[in-house]
């Protein structure tokens, strides 16, 4: 499908080289396949790759029930991450990257992410994030 | 002397290999551009992989070289971070990692990753590694 320019990813995801599938309200996915420089020592993918496409769904997230202009008026920025790493995949792999949020309130936001392997689907890594939104921290 | 880091994704990102020592690693990141999130920010992906890499790092030279080929890799399994301020581009990051565990089965570490201008703390987090079988 195809995605609107404000919807393009960040510098630093475009630097991994993930690719935006879907963006509507409360739901974000994004995919990449896995190439040597994603690894690890091991062969397998970095845990960082996980943890940045997580963060950069859930970004999207929030920002897609905010708006686009409420984001830019008062950014929300990550605070807290909680990730499990269940498998790990290999060069070669697809991930996909899906986010969701529990609850979007006026200073804070929850949500959560899932990384899964195209194809068999299996659960890579699951992770629980806060947003707080700006203007909030301050009270 | 500092050199590019092992793991290609961090040597990707342009992450170097500082200090390396029994359980403790320091890892710098001269941050530009391209390490940047949708506001204009360092990316969070940016500090925790540079996180992650300098635990497995500290923890690798505290199993010691034939480890890995004896036992097999260890791997990151769960991460808990919280961020508290944010770097911009420009900014170059000092990450510090050190291993606060290690048992047969599993290895706990902490890491913190600062700027280096001023010291101020940017993120902090707690991570737990397998170590996979081989002993038992």
């Amino acid at each position: 499908m195809s995605v609107p320019a404000d919807h393009s990813p960040s510098p630093f995801v475009e630097m991994i080289g993930a690719k935006m599938e879907e963006w509507h309200e409360g739901y974000v996915r994004m995919s990449l396949v896995l190439e040597q420089k994603h690894t690890n020592p091991n062969g397998v993918m970095h845990g960082g790759v996980a943890t940045s496409l997580m963060d950069e769904v859930l970004g999207a997230v929030v920002a897609s029930i905010r708006g686009m202009d409420a984001m830019r008026a008062a950014p929300h920025a990550t605070v807290d991450m909680n990730v499990s790493f269940l498998a790990g995949p290999r060069q070669g792999d697809e991930i996909v990257v899906e986010g969701k949020a529990l609850k979007v309130g006026r200073s804070v936001a929850f949500c959560e992410a899932e990384v899964t392997r195209r194809g068999k689907g299996d659960l890579i890594a699951k992770g629980r994030f806060t947003f707080v939104i700006a203007g909030s921290r301050n009270g | 002397m500092a050199e590019p880091v092992g793991a290609p994704f961090t040597a990707y990102i342009g992450g170097m290999l500082e200090e390396i020592s029994e359980g403790y690693a320091h890892i710098s990141l001269q941050t530009n551009a391209g390490h940047a999130d949708a506001l204009g920010n360092i990316h969070t992906g940016v500090l925790t992989s540079l996180m992650d890499s300098a635990i497995g790092i500290a923890l690798g030279r505290l199993r010691g070289e034939g480890a890995r080929e004896l036992e097999g890799p260890h791997a990151t399994i769960e991460m808990s971070t919280t961020f508290y301020a944010q770097a911009s581009p420009g900014d170059e990051l000092r990450i510090e990692g050190r291993v606060t565990s290690l048992t047969q089965r599993f290895a706990f570490g902490e890491v913190e990753a600062r700027r280096e201008a001023d010291g101020e703390l940017l993120a902090k987090a707690r991570l737990t590694f397998a170590i996979p079988g081989g002993r038992d």
